[in-house]
């Protein structure tokens, strides 16, 4: 199974569009700053997107207002995404691409929004009754909107693994004859929820996240938009990047605490390394999950340890832009691509001092090497997993 | 058309505990006085805990996989629902708009769309892969179809769940639904199981299909999103064969057909 990427976008605190988060990766610049969130007084920082709530929602889809929308229009202006979407839907028709996008949240800012203003009678104000944005396929009914794509529309929501497992089902699509292509996606926006709900599980840092480090003490949570536009090989037979596996597992153990053993990180990475006839040595990155909780972090090494060699260099890049949840596994998928185009691996951020309860060595510094093969991870609650393998054309 | 099997089927929702209520429900009309939710899979003393959204999905979850007799480890899950927990959403936005620091961590933890399928996986111990989706309301044949997909491309059997809630007062403005309702199909691939209920026929192409009109004694269900998928479960339980449209899109449609198999 090989599927070429012919384009990809990601915005997050460490950069609007690909360009910038390049130059904040390699200046290492972290996005992060202290909460200063509407509405949330907590101690911590987050990976804020500047302007969010500057950007005009399209004449005509005023409707579909809502910040993760907002945040969905502003990543999908970068990096040509659009002349790229609009003129293969010239190519093959609208009809035959297919919009996939992930999200854990959705518009729930939205939601939120409207109950601190409810009508006396306790009914949403007109202002706020926006059926196409008050559920969980608000992304994928924005993306179909503004781009014009009119073929199968689905949002995933499978928490932080969400926006990884687009590729498996857009993967699926395009095997299957269902499309020709797919616009697959991820956008989750800073809300009150996501604040509020990590903080009640003191899962969130009070500083400055610390990925991988001996002292890390929780996350920081972020926000991302990110896409990539997939097609059959043969409609773009020289894409530089491919997807080359996909693969997926539930983790049979606890709704928000990973299997003590990453067995079901195991089985993720395993199948999608078997999907990709890929052997572990030929990786030559993986971006990790690498929250910053304390659990995560460490149990993600045992998983390593199970399938890979130290040929294999790994690094989380979340101390550049906090964990931004559903927007997770395309933030870091176009991360671990763009390592195929720059050669450069992103260390780990504010990693001083690895933990030595690891079993598995992480980098902490950026490296540069040239490398033909990438991974990323993303697990969520629920113990929903997902990775993926990336390859360049011409290995 | 692809070709699939229907391997088992479960239901429930205020008017009708499980299948066999359902079918005697659309059949003559009788549908049983009181309803209970009781998922064996949950144990008793986490039940009283768990929402009923989950407790809705483990029941139709477990009835389907009982009547196929497959083990939930060979089976992967797409789970779906329009709108999520609109309980657990409920009570999110109104605690954060009153006291946002005393949010409970357990239902900020279940509100996650795949909390359904993250307890299935932890009760039967399936490492399987699991999807949560959710297409407004294209839900019900999107989730079909991509479980039809799946079964077809990856050669696995997959528990399809539709449900929604019934909407709590405050987003009754954006989401109309009166009752409950929760369904859950079992397929798997042409040949995968000696004695398939029926088969399942598939395809998409172009076309404005309507939603096919739902049957007389089930149209108390009409105003919750999940219940576009009934006429293919009505036929089912009525032993009829069917072929039957539904929209994906704007402009595309997914045939299912539907062939009883005789035992």
């Amino acid at each position: 199974m090989r599927l070429s990427i012919t384009h990809y976008s990601a915005t997050s605190a460490a950069g609007i569009g690909v360009a910038a988060l390049r130059k904040s990766l390699a200046e290492r610049q972290s996005g992060l700053r202290r909460n200063d969130f509407e509405g949330c007084d907590l101690d911590t920082w987050i990976g804020r997107v500047p302007g969010v709530e500057k950007v005009q929602i399209p004449a005509g889809l005023e409707r579909l207002q809502s910040r993760n929308n907002q945040l969905a229009w502003l990543g999908l202006q970068q990096d040509d995404m659009l002349d790229a979407v609009s003129s293969l839907a010239d190519r093959v028709g609208p009809s035959r691409i297919g919009v996939v996008m992930g999200t854990s949240t959705s518009s729930i800012g939205q939601t939120e929004e409207a109950y601190t203003r409810l009508e006396e009678s306790g009914r949403m104000r007109p202002e706020y009754r926006q059926p196409e944005v008050h559920n969980l396929h608000s992304p994928g009914i924005f993306v179909s909107a503004v781009t014009g794509l009119t073929g199968p529309s689905l949002t995933i929501s499978t928490a932080c693994s969400s926006s990884a497992k687009v590729f498996a089902t857009a993967a699926r699509w395009i095997k299957h004859g269902l499309v020709d292509a797919a616009l697959v996606g991820g956008v989750d926006s800073l809300c009150l929820s996501v604040l509020y709900g990590f903080n009640s599980l003191e899962l969130v840092a009070k500083d400055p996240c610390r990925p991988l480090d001996r002292d890390r003490n929780g996350i920081n949570i972020g926000e991302a938009a990110g896409y990539a536009l997939l097609t059959r090989r043969d409609l773009s037979p020289d894409a530089p990047f491919l997807l080359a596996g996909y693969g997926e597992s539930s983790d049979a153990h606890h709704m928000s605490h990973p299997h003590p053993e990453g067995k079901g990180a195991i089985f993720s990475m395993s199948r999608a390394l078997e999907r990709a006839t890929t052997a572990p040595g030929e990786v030559g990155y993986i971006n990790l999950h690498g929250t910053a909780s304390k659990a995560n972090d460490k149990i993600e090494t045992y998983a390593l340890a199970e399938r890979f060699t130290e040929a294999t260099l790994v690094s989380s890049t979340k101390g550049w832009t906090g964990h931004t949840l559903g927007a997770a596994g395309i933030l870091e998928s176009v991360i671990a691509i763009d390592t195929l185009e720059t050669g450069l691996l992103p260390g780990t951020l504010n990693c001083r001092q690895v933990d030595p309860e690891f079993r598995f060595p992480v980098m902490t510094d950026n490296v540069k090497k040239t490398i033909n093969c990438a991974m990323t991870n993303s697990f969520g609650f629920g113990g929903n997993n997902a990775s993926l393998v990336f390859r360049s054309r011409d290995d | 058309m692809t070709e699939l099997q229907i391997v088992g089927v479960g239901t429930w929702s205020t008017k009708h505990g499980n299948w066999s209520e359902f079918r005697t429900g659309t059949q003559t009309g009788d549908w049983p006085e009181e309803v209970k939710l009781q998922p064996d899979l949950i144990p008793a003393r986490e039940r009283r805990r768990a929402p009923q959204f989950v407790k809705m999905a483990i029941e139709v979850m477990d009835q389907a996989c009982k009547m196929a007799d497959l083990q939930p480890d060979e089976i992967a899950v797409i789970f779906s629902s329009a709108m999520g927990d609109m309980q657990i959403t409920d009570y999110m936005c109104a605690a954060l708009a009153q006291t946002p620091k005393l949010i409970s961590p357990t239902k900020f933890h279940n509100s996650v769309h795949n909390a359904a399928p993250g307890y299935w996986s932890i009760a039967t111990g399936a490492f399987c892969p699991a999807s949560a989706v959710s297409a407004l309301e294209y839900t019900p044949s999107m989730a079909l179809l991509e479980a039809c997909i799946q079964a077809t491309e990856e050669h696995t059997p997959v528990l399809c769940v539709t449900q929604e809630l019934a909407a709590p007062r405050v987003l009754a403005d954006v989401c109309s639904a009166e009752l409950p309702l929760s369904s859950a199909l079992l397929i798997a691939p042409a040949g995968y199981y000696e004695s398939p209920l029926a088969t399942l026929g598939f395809e998409v192409d172009q076309g404005t299909a309507e939603w096919p009109p739902l049957g007389e004694q089930v149209q108390a269900f009409e105003s919750n999103i999940s219940a576009r998928l009934l006429p293919l479960l009505t036929a089912l339980a009525d032993g009829h064969d069917a072929d039957l449209s539904f929209p994906v899109s704007t402009d595309s449609q997914f045939t299912v057909r539907l062939e009883q198999c005789t035992t």
